[in-house]
C-alpha cells in the first residue's frame, strides 16, 4: 500500500504545501500568497487536498515547516526548521547540491551540504536587508509588482548602487534617485546588486561549492539570480518548484516519520 | 529540600530583583548595585552591605537611558541605566562602574551625570597590564578607592578580617557554582537550561552565604541521582548574557542541553578564586590579574589566540558537541574577537552557531530556527 505524506511550509510572507506518494512523487501541490498568522496555512492545506482528492485522514504523515510551522494546532504530526527541511528538498531536486541559498520572506540562509546532509548552515541577522522583505518594500516604492522585477531589471542601461547596510536607508535612496529623475530599470538592477552583495556575503561565511541551488520564492526573480552569479562566480541552479522546495524537503521528512511509524 | 523546590526558590529570585532588592532594603542591609565586569564584590560584603548585580533586564525597554546614549549602545548598560532613572532600584545606595570596555567607560560618567546626587556613583579602572607589578599597583590603588567609597557609603572603616572573612564566603560560593555546572551538565534530564540559567543568575541577587548553602544542598541532591539516559546534544553556550527564559525554552524544546558556558554572567564570573593567604586586598588585586581568557582582559600574547583555543578546548573536554554563541547586539569586544574564535573552533572541527541577541528581543523565532536547525546538525554527527 502507498504512503501518503504532506509537507507544509508556513513561511511568513507564503503558506506552501506538498503531497507525496511514496516519498518520490509529487501528487500535489499549493500556493497561498499569505503566510503565518493568516487565513493562508488552512486555505493552502485545503487546497493541496483537493488538488490531490484526497483527505487529511488519509495521508500517514504530515510534517510542518517554516516560521510559522508551531502555530498549526494538530494540523501537523511534527515539526521541523525550515533549514533541514530546504536541504531536504534540495537534495531531491538536485541530487549533487553543496550550497542551498534561500531567500525567504524574512530571512537569508546559506546550507552547506555533505552526502545529502546539512552540515553547516548560516542565517541572516535579524535585519531585513537582503531578503525578500526588502524587495517587497523596494518594488512597493518603484510602484511596480514584485514579480516583475527581474525582467524590469534586465532593461537596466546605466549601473546604480544601493546600498545594502539596511532596508530603511536604502529605500530613502531609492526615493532620492525617484527624485532626480533616474531610470526605474537602473534602480532595479542596483536593488538586485544590493540584495546579491548581502546574500554572497553571507555565502562566503559558508563556503560556496558547487553545485550551487537557490530556492525560496526570489529564486524567481532571474535579476537576483544574475547578480548573484555575477559575485560569487559559481553557476546557480534554480527549479520550477524553487518556492515550493521546504514544503518539498518536510513532506520527504515526513516519509521517513511515517516509514518509522509502520515499523 | 527536594531539587524542585531548592530551583524553584532560585527562580523565584531570578526573576524578581526588584523584590529581593525590597527585601534586603527592609531588613535594614545598605545595598550597592555592581555593574558588570569584575567589580571586587568581596569589600561591598566585607562592608556588612549587600552586592547587586545589575545585568539589565529582559522586560524593560530603553526609553529614559537614550537621553544619556548614543544610538548604537550596548543594551545591558543602557538597562541598568534605565532601571536606575526609572525607580526600579531607586533603593540602591551605591553603584559601582567598573570600566574596562568602551561602552562601560562612558557609561560610567553617564550614570554620574543622570544619578546626580541621588546616588553615589563609584568609578573603577582596572589596569589594562594587569600581569605587571605596576598594573598591580594601579589595581591596588582603584580597589583602596573603592574601599574608601564603600566606608563613607556604610559609615564605618572596612576591616581586613573582614575583607578576608568575605573572600572565604565568595571563593565557597564560587566552587559551588563551578561544581553546579558540572552537575547540571551530568544531570542535563533533570536541570534544563532555563532552570541552569535562573540558578547561577540567582547569584547576582542573593546574599552569597545564604545563596551557596542552598546551592550546595542542590548539588548535593543532584549527586545522589543516578546518571541521566540524554537523547539530546550538548553544546557550550558563548557570550556576555544569555538568561531569557523564553530563548532557554527553545534548547529546552529541541533537546539541547547546556554542557558549560563561557560566559561573563555566568561561569566567566566564577572561574577564578582570591587567595585565602595573605593581604586580603592583595588577593583581590591578584584574583582580578590572574583572570585569564576573557575577551575584555588585555593578552600580550593575543597573536596566539590562546583565548579561542581554551574555548575550543572547553567545548571538547564538556563533552559538547558544538558551541552556541550569544553575539550581543553592538558588543564591540565580542564582534572583534568572533574571528578568532571561529577560527579556533574551525581548527577544532567544532561545529557553532552566532545567534544575534538583545535583552529587547521579545521573539526568538529566527533563533529558534537556527537552534532546531543546529540540534538536527548536531545529531546527524
Amino acid at each position: 500500500m502507498s504512503i501518503y505524506t504532506m509537507g507544509i511550509d508556513v513561511g511568513s510572507t507564503a503558506s506552501k504545501c506538498v503531497i507525496m506518494k511514496d516519498g518520490k512523487d509529487i501528487v500535489a501541490k499549493s500556493l497561498v500568497a499569505v503566510g503565518t498568522g493568516t487565513s493562508g496555512p488552512a486555505r493552502a492545506i485545503a487546497e493541496v487536498l483537493e488538488n490531490a482528492k484526497m483527505s487529511r485522514e488519509q495521508m500517514d504523515f504530515v510534517l510542518a515547516t517554516g516560521y510559522g510551522r508551531n502555530s498549526l494546532d494538530g494540523l501537523a504530526d511534527m515539526q521541523m526548521s525550515e533549514l533541514s527541511c530546504h536541504a531536504k528538498g534540495a537534495t531531491y531536486l538536485f541530487p549533487d547540491v553543496r550550497t542551498v541559498i534561500d531567500i525567504g520572506g524574512q530571512d537569508v540562509k546559506v546550507i552547506e551540504i555533505e552526502n545529502g546532509m546539512m552540515k553547516n548552515f548560516v542565517m541572516n541577522d535579524k535585519c531585513a536587508a537582503g531578503t525578500g522583505r526588502f524587495l517587497d518594500v523596494m518594488a512597493r516604492v518603484l510602484e511596480v509588482r514584485v514579480e516583475d522585477l527581474g525582467d524590469l531589471g534586465d532593461k537596466s542601461t546605466k549601473e546604480i548602487g544601493i546600498s545594502s547596510t539596511c532596508t530603511v536607508f536604502a529605500e530613502s535612496e531609492v526615493i532620492s534617485q525617484l527624485a532626480v529623475g533616474t531610470d526605474k530599470c537602473d534602480i532595479i538592477a542596483g536593488i538586485h546588486r544590493s540584495v546579491a552583495g548581502r546574500v554572497s556575503g553571507l555565502c562566503n561565511r559558508v563556503g560556496v561549492r558547487d553545485r550551487v541551488v537557490m530556492t525560496g520564492g526570489v529564486a524567481q526573480n532571474h535579476g537576483i539570480v544574475k547578480a548573484l552569479v555575477d559575485q560569487l562566480q559559481h553557476e546557480i541552479f534554480t527549479s520550477p518548484l524553487t518556492q515550493y522546495n521546504g514544503a518539498l524537503g518536510a513532506s520527504l521528512f515526513a516519509y521517513q516519520k511515517a516509514l518509522k511509524k509502520q515499523q | 529540600m527536594s531539587i524542585e523546590t531548592i530551583v524553584k526558590e532560585f527562580s523565584a529570585v531570578a526573576a524578581n530583583p526588584k523584590g529581593q532588592l525590597k527585601a534586603y532594603k527592609d531588613a535594614g542591609k545598605k545595598c550597592i548595585g555592581v555593574m558588570p565586569y569584575y567589580a571586587p564584590e568581596e569589600l561591598v560584603y566585607a562592608a556588612g552591605m549587600m552586592p547587586f548585580g545589575m545585568w539589565g533586564s529582559n522586560s524593560k525597554t530603553i526609553q529614559r537611558a537614550k537621553e544619556y546614549c548614543a544610538t548604537f549602545y550596548c543594551t545591558i548598560a543602557q538597562l541598568d541605566l534605565e532601571m536606575l532613572l526609572d525607580g526600579t532600584m531607586d533603593l540602591l545606595d551605591g553603584v559601582i562602574t567598573p570600566t574596562i570596555c568602551d561602552t562601560l567607560r562612558p557609561m560610567s560618567q553617564n550614570i554620574r551625570v543622570a544619578m546626580s546626587e541621588k546616588l553615589p556613583c563609584i568609578f573603577l579602572a582596572h589596569p589594562q597590564n594587569r600581569f605587571a607589578d605596576f598594573g598591580k599597583q594601579f589595581c591596588m590603588d582603584q580597589y583602596d578607592h573603592v574601599k574608601g567609597e564603600l566606608e563613607k557609603i556604610a559609615g564605618h572603616e572596612i576591616k581586613s578580617e573582614d575583607i578576608a572573612k568575605a573572600i572565604k564566603v565568595y571563593n565557597k560560593s564560587r566552587a559551588a557554582r563551578r561544581e553546579f555546572v558540572k552537575l547540571a551538565s551530568e544531570h542535563c534530564d533533570v536541570i534544563d537550561p532555563i532552570m541552569r540559567s535562573a540558578v547561577l543568575k540567582a547569584a547576582w541577587f542573593m546574599d552569597k552565604a545564604e545563596y551557596t548553602e542552598k546551592l550546595e544542598a542542590l548539588n548535593a541532591e543532584l549527586k545522589a541521582l543516578p546518571a541521566a539516559k540524554w537523547n539530546g546534544v550538548k553544546v557550550v553556550t558563548s557570550g556576555i548574557i544569555c538568561d531569557n527564559p523564553v530563548l532557554l525554552k527553545v534548547f529546552k524544546d529541541n533537546n539541547v542541553a547546556i554542557a558549560a558556558d563561557d560566559v561573563a554572567h555566568e561561569s566567566r564570573a566564577f572561574r577564578t578564586d582570591a587567595s585565602e593567604e595573605g593581604d586580603p586586598m592583595m588577593a583581590l588585586v591578584e584574583q582580578f590579574t590572574n583572570t585569564d581568557y576573557d575577551i575584555l582582559l588585555y593578552d600580550p600574547q593575543s597573536s596566539k589566540n590562546r583565548r579561542g583555543e581554551f574555548v575550543a578546548n572547553l567545548v571538547k573536554e564538556s563533552g559538547a558537541q558544538g558551541l552556541v554563541l550569544f553575539m550581543q547586539q553592538f558588543c564591540d569586544p565580542e564582534e572583534m574577537e568572533f574571528p578568532y574564535l571561529k577560527r579556533a573552533l574551525d581548527a577544532a572541527g567544532i561545529p557553532f552557531i552566532k545567534l544575534g541577541v538583545d535583552q529587547q528581543m521579545r521573539d526568538f523565532g529566527q533563533a529558534a530556527t537556527a537552534i532546531q536547525a543546529f540540534a538536527d546538525v548536531l545529531s546527524v554527527q
